[in-house]
């Protein structure tokens, strides 16, 4: 069997893929307001509500032409409807090097895997409620950036991208992401799949939030991380800054785990005083975990 | 009983038992690199723990057992006063058991034959031609000196010393009836008979031959039917005749002269006391050939007048029979006042072997089994 990833098909578990029915994608900001698909929408596109006749220009479907309307004025128009579902989502995938560790419990399966999955995830819940989903992969060598889209093909190019995501690197500083300001519009629905120990991304996400974007983030954290089980001599190592500490596992485990604790605690205070929805992934969870928690019945249940 | 080891020196092996801590222990130089992204809230430990560790205990106690087992077993224990104190009792074969138990009124006592091996009166011993007063001492120098000893012997003793047994100890000697069983094959001596073939012309040698054959002969006893002994004091080759005569069991008496080709190895019967053969004989098929080595002259040989010939020479031809060996048993009790001798400790080596054995087994058991994780 391959480890996930490798195949471009595979980052959904079919099991995981078999619960993701009952979710939905959802968005605080759109809730309330009436509409036609899930959520409203004042943008143009192909639909069943009627918006307004504009002139054909090359490049737009045959099918879409008001063939009645050129019998009588002989020239081309194509109908636009409101767009149904116009909610975009945008997955922020953090691609620095401390995304690639992994449990040792578990090869092969390092958070950078998990965030591919999750975000593979909520690319299926999005292209199966006809929303558009984009990408974008955050690393200082360069912010890769897959506009939003619907569709199939849509899909398959975002899959293609993630395929090829490796992890290396530190988190970009804010001059390199002004492309998410370009790009990222009012309303939209922001998720950041990222360890959350970088202080930017945490700063990235409250100022989206203020600005008026839906921000969710799913924490991804190792088992190690949690129980830290580490016995005996250990050389520990910072894959982004490259320090490095010696240490019994043992003895520093109390502290690690008080102290780390203590940490996730404040940013959880932080993310929930910015209105960030937030959940926290642990890699030997199941993979819809998270999403449920995001995206399940209780807040779904305001879309009924 | 008091443990003691012959070879004390050998508990230098007992360094050894470093070895297998130094493979057990556990290798807290080696710092494993972790990748943890979450460096920032791990905080380094003012002083780390410096304590010294093992890995896998089971295996590193029964290897530690192991090596000091070895350097044991190197160190040879023995182990004192092992010995019962309880009385012996030795039966001579021949003796009725039940008539002895009843003759002894101790009811606790170990009760063997007095046979080789010494086995326990419920065995039935060996016929053997051992001799009894050999057996009583090789009991009395391996039992402990506060044993009381007692010894059922049938009227009659074979096989008795020429002269009383003297014991270190007071051996209680009961003589109850019965009788020795018989020796195994008893050969009863046969008159001697020598019939000498001399040339044409009369040899010189003859008549010391003759005078010894006489000699032999007590004066009523009638001459032997059945000649076994034959002297040929011809020189020159020996006929096929007389050889095959000698291969089929006749002894053959040769002069210096003769000349026998087929015998090459010989060896000395009779020596004279400067120590040179006189009488040198060797096997020739189920026979015997024998040969002087000096020609039958008193000039050459002055034993030949000696009084001693007929005897040295009966015994070259046949070996001299057993001195008489049967004594009534109640004259033959044993004397006190002979040497006693520390008992042996008991060699502890093959029980030690045996849990060495049971100990390397458990080791490669642990050793090998699945369920370990790394192999130190």
């Amino acid at each position: 069997m391959n480890a996930p990833g490798t195949r471009i098909a595979d980052f959904i578990p079919p099991a995981v893929r078999a619960r993701l029915k009952d979710l939905r994608l959802t968005s605080r900001r759109a809730v309330g307001l009436q509409g036609l698909g899930l959520h409203h929408s004042r943008s143009r596109g192909a639909g069943l509500e009627f918006a307004q006749y504009r002139a054909y220009e090359p490049g737009d479907e045959l099918r879409q032409i008001d063939w009645k309307l050129y019998a009588r004025s002989d020239r081309f128009f194509v109908r636009e409807a409101e767009r149904e579902s116009p909610l975009a989502a945008w997955l922020l995938i953090d691609a620095s090097a401390s995304m690639a560790q992994e449990d040792k419990a578990r090869p092969g399966w390092s958070r950078l895997s998990a965030a591919k999955g999750l975000a593979a995830c909520i690319a299926e819940l999005a292209l199966r409620q006809g929303d558009r989903f984009g990408l974008v992969a955050l690393r200082d060598d360069g912010v890769r950036l897959l506009a939003p889209g619907a569709g199939l093909r849509q899909r398959d190019r975002f899959l293609l991208e993630l395929h090829g995501l490796e992890a290396r690197g530190q988190w970009p500083s804010p001059e390199k992401l002004r492309p998410l300001w370009e790009r990222i519009g009012a309303g939209d629905l922001v998720v950041l799949l990222s360890d959350g120990f970088d202080d930017g991304s945490v700063d990235v996400m409250t100022r989206l939030a203020a600005a008026r974007r839906e921000v969710l983030t799913v924490r991804i954290l190792t088992a190690e991380e949690r129980d830290f089980p580490f016995n005996g001599g250990h050389r520990f190592h910072d894959p982004e800054t490259g320090e490095e500490l010696l240490g019994d596992g043992a003895a520093m485990r109390a502290e690690f785990l008080a102290r780390f604790t203590q940490a996730r605690r404040e940013l959880d205070a932080r993310l929930d005083a910015s209105g960030i929805r937030h959940a926290e992934y642990v890699l030997d969870q199941p993979l819809d975990l998270p999403l449920r928690r995001l995206f399940g019945a209780r807040d779904a249940a305001e879309y009924a | 009983m008091s443990l003691a080891f012959l070879i004390p020196a050998a508990f230098a092996a007992l360094a050894a038992l470093l070895l297998p801590l130094l493979i057990h222990l556990a290798r807290r130089s080696e710092q494993r690199p972790t990748q943890f992204a979450a460096l920032r809230w791990l905080r380094q430990k003012a002083k780390p723990r410096h304590r010294i560790r093992f890995d896998e205990w089971p295996l590193l106690i029964v290897r530690l057992l192991l090596v000091a087992l070895m350097a044991l077993l190197l160190a040879r224990p023995v182990l004192h006063g092992g010995e019962s104190h309880t009385p012996y009792v030795a039966v001579a074969p021949g003796v009725d058991v039940a008539k002895a138990r009843a003759a002894l009124a101790q009811t606790q006592a170990r009760w063997h034959w007095l046979a080789p091996g010494f086995p326990q009166i419920d065995a039935t011993p060996e016929a053997a031609n051992a001799s009894l007063p050999s057996l009583l001492r090789e009991l009395d120098s391996n039992l402990p000196e506060d044993v009381t000893l007692t010894v059922f012997v049938p009227e009659r003793l074979d096989h008795a010393d020429g002269r009383r047994i003297v014991l270190s100890r007071k051996v209680d000697w009961r003589v109850v009836p019965g009788v020795m069983p018989a020796e195994v094959a008893q050969t009863t001596p046969s008159p001697l008979a020598l019939d000498i073939h001399e040339p044409a012309k009369p040899a010189p040698g003859a008549r010391y031959l003759r005078a010894a054959l006489r000699a032999w002969q007590s004066p009523g006893q009638p001459a032997p039917g059945s000649v076994k002994h034959f002297a040929w004091l011809e020189a020159g080759e020996v006929p096929a005749q007389v050889r095959e005569y000698a291969r089929n069991g006749l002894t053959l008496l040769l002069d210096v002269d003769a000349k026998f080709p087929e015998v090459s190895a010989w060896t000395p019967l009779w020596r004279d006391e400067a120590g040179s053969a006189l009488i040198e004989g060797a096997a020739y098929g189920r026979g015997r050939v024998l040969r002087f080595t000096r020609a039958l002259t008193p000039q050459a040989m002055p034993q030949l007048l000696d009084a001693t010939f007929p005897q040295y020479l009966r015994d070259a031809l046949e070996p001299p029979a057993a001195a008489p060996s049967r004594v009534p048993s109640a004259e033959h009790a044993p004397l006190t006042g002979g040497p006693t001798f520390p008992i042996a400790p008991r060699d502890l080596q093959p029980w030690l072997a045996l849990l060495i054995a049971l100990a390397f087994l458990l080791e490669r058991w642990f050793a090998t089994s699945s369920r370990r994780a790394v192999a130190p």
